[in-house]
């Protein structure tokens, strides 16, 4: 403001002395505006990226921070290191930090990081090649936040955890010693193989020596029971009647025969099926279910394994959602009225 | 014009309490949840990733398989089946097409689509002098999948208010998002710009046939798209994803 009052003086200042002639009326003229005038869209930077000088300015500012306290503390700022900071506080603050922010995030983990890093850059240096054991993804998994939370005693945000899982990650990358090794397996957790779950049910045999297989299934309100016979022509029987009658629709139709084209056992089978409850949709999907797990005693564990995969075992689970009071449906809310 | 920047991802689900509050405060609390736990993976329909033997797999595929093996998988849904007439482009646009629900109507316009294009490209083809027969494409799944790979922009508009002023920036759109332009496209074009007696099979027919060979209203809307997207090219570096 009074950069730019400055500025108008001067110009009427600049203008007078320049004029030859008699008094003339002295117009104020700025030659630009403000900063307050333009304000400057802090948000439309997008957030703070880390660029190398940020970084080198970071630790700029760390290191005369920790000569401050070391002048503090009395002791000599050249030779003062992480556990003398860590003592300093600890001596400055004994009830220790309270405000979330001042606290260093996830300091053990970070510290592993940086010692896999040293050892693996020691390795480069050695010249030897960087080994990297395969560790076997697959049978284990990372705690959750609820159980991290447990062992920590401690509240978490999503945020956090996130970032938490994600520095483990990286540490299982790089090569590490037997001490980072313990202290991943603190945070992982063994998970069983899915498929060794369900019981499968061995091959019954009736009057006529032909093989069958009972099963039941559901989806959202029907209850579907299926008997699937061997030696067959691909016949279906739902309720008495024939699917053709049963089931006008070609998607159901489709969906009934889709556990035995993916098995390549199309007109081998035949199935005889009791259905009720539900709607023409659901009472298909019912007995696509049953006469998957059914389908399951005739054919072996791999098949049974890609079955899993495919989506034909697992029990649908979603059902209608409730209307809720103040809604007129599940999600449709009533017309907004302004007045 | 596309929606604004990209939301933040859902939340996991919520218990009760939440939803009597979601009940109460709908736009504080998140809504997008579902049945399955979030550890479910979506399932694998296709029958020729199964009936490769081990030994060809590669490595990497067998990883895959041996995490598969201890991650629970979602219920295939009903439109989808491992038959070699299902088809995922040909089911979204099913369900695009289709109208309070009524699937039974919505497929069999579909099919009645797919047999006039059938028909239409027989008589061209049965008309034709026998050196131009081999060009003409009777198919009418590749001649579906080929006019929608047609129709896809390439880079679409998004509005961002920068200074109080609303600037149209061109921006470059995800693969999903091109699908879903051009399915809506064909299918606005359908509704609106068509006779009263003119049924909609034979209209989606013509637009598809005309979109095959890069012609019609359609590919004359992308074009538009892809201009205006050139014309505000000087606003491009205003975009910050």
């Amino acid at each position: 403001m009074a950069a730019a009052v400055g500025r108008v003086l001067r110009l009427g200042g600049r203008w007078s002395a320049a004029a030859p002639g008699g008094p003339r009326a002295q117009t104020l003229r700025l030659i630009y505006t403000t900063t307050a005038v333009q304000r400057k869209n802090v948000g439309a930077s997008g957030p703070e990226k880390y660029t190398e000088e940020f970084i080198k300015k970071q630790i700029e500012e760390f290191n005369l921070g920790k000569r401050h306290l070391a002048n503090m503390m009395g002791e000599d700022p050249e030779t003062f290191t992480q556990e003398d900071i860590d003592r300093a506080i600890a001596y400055l603050f004994p009830s220790g930090l309270f405000d979330r922010q001042a606290r260093p995030m996830m300091k053990e983990t970070y510290e592993k990081l940086l010692n896999a890093q040293k050892y693996q850059d020691q390795l480069t240096a050695q010249d030897l090649p960087p080994q990297k054991e395969e560790r076997n993804l697959a049978g284990s998994r990372w705690l959750t936040k609820i159980e991290l939370e447990e062992m920590l005693l401690e509240k978490l945000s999503d945020d956090d955890y996130s970032r938490f899982i994600r520095l483990l990650e990286k540490l299982m990358t790089l090569p590490c010693g037997d001490i980072e090794e313990k202290y991943i397996q603190k945070f992982s957790k063994e998970v069983p193989v899915q498929s060794e779950k369900a019981v499968i049910e061995p091959l019954k045999y009736d009057e006529q020596g032909v093989a069958f297989s009972t099963s039941e299934g559901t989806r959202k309100t029907s209850r579907a029971t299926v008997v699937v016979y061997d030696n067959g022509t691909g016949k279906i029987t739902v309720n008495g009647i024939d699917v053709l009658h049963y089931f006008p629709v070609l998607q159901d139709r489709e969906q009934l025969l889709f556990p035995f084209q993916f098995l390549d056992r199309v007109g081998k089978h035949d199935m005889v099926c009791t259905v009720s409850g539900g709607g023409r949709s659901s009472q298909a999907g019912a007995i696509r279910l049953a006469s998957a797990k059914a389908l399951r005693s005739f054919v072996t564990e791999k098949e049974t394994e890609f079955m899993r995969q495919a989506g034909l075992l697992t029990v649908d689970p979603r059902v209608k959602e409730r209307k809720k009071p103040g809604q007129e449906g599940a999600r449709r809310k009533f017309t907004w009225k302004k007045r | 014009m596309l929606p604004a920047r990209p939301k933040a991802p859902p939340r996991p689900r919520e218990s009760r309490a939440g939803r009597r509050l979601r009940a109460w405060l709908p736009r504080l609390t998140q809504v997008r949840w579902s049945r399955y736990n979030p550890s479910f993976v979506e399932p694998e329909v296709n029958r020729e990733l199964y009936q490769k033997p081990w030994e060809e797999l590669s490595e990497e595929e067998k990883k895959k398989f041996e995490l598969k093996a201890v991650q629970p998988v979602k219920a295939a849904p009903p439109s989808v089946s491992s038959s070699v007439f299902s088809d995922p482009m040909v089911s979204k646009f099913t369900n695009m097409m289709m109208k309070g629900g009524n699937k039974v109507l919505a497929r069999s316009l579909m099919s009645q689509t797919l047999e006039a294009i059938k028909r239409k490209q027989l008589e061209k083809y049965h008309k034709a002098p026998e050196d131009e027969k081999d060009t003409i494409e009777c198919n009418p799944y590749v001649i579906f999948h080929q006019a929608l790979k047609n129709c896809q922009p390439i880079i679409g508009l998004s509005s961002i208010t920068k200074g109080g002023k609303t600037y149209q920036v061109p921006v470059p759109l995800k693969d999903s998002r091109k699908r879903f332009l051009a399915m809506k496209w064909l299918i606005t074009e359908c509704r609106e710009n068509k006779n009263r007696r003119m049924l909609m099979p034979e209209k989606l027919s013509l637009e598809l046939l005309q979109a095959f060979n890069n012609e019609g209203p359609i590919i004359k809307k992308k074009h538009t798209l892809h201009k205006m997207a050139e014309a505000n090219r000087a606003y491009a570096h205003f975009r910050w994803w």
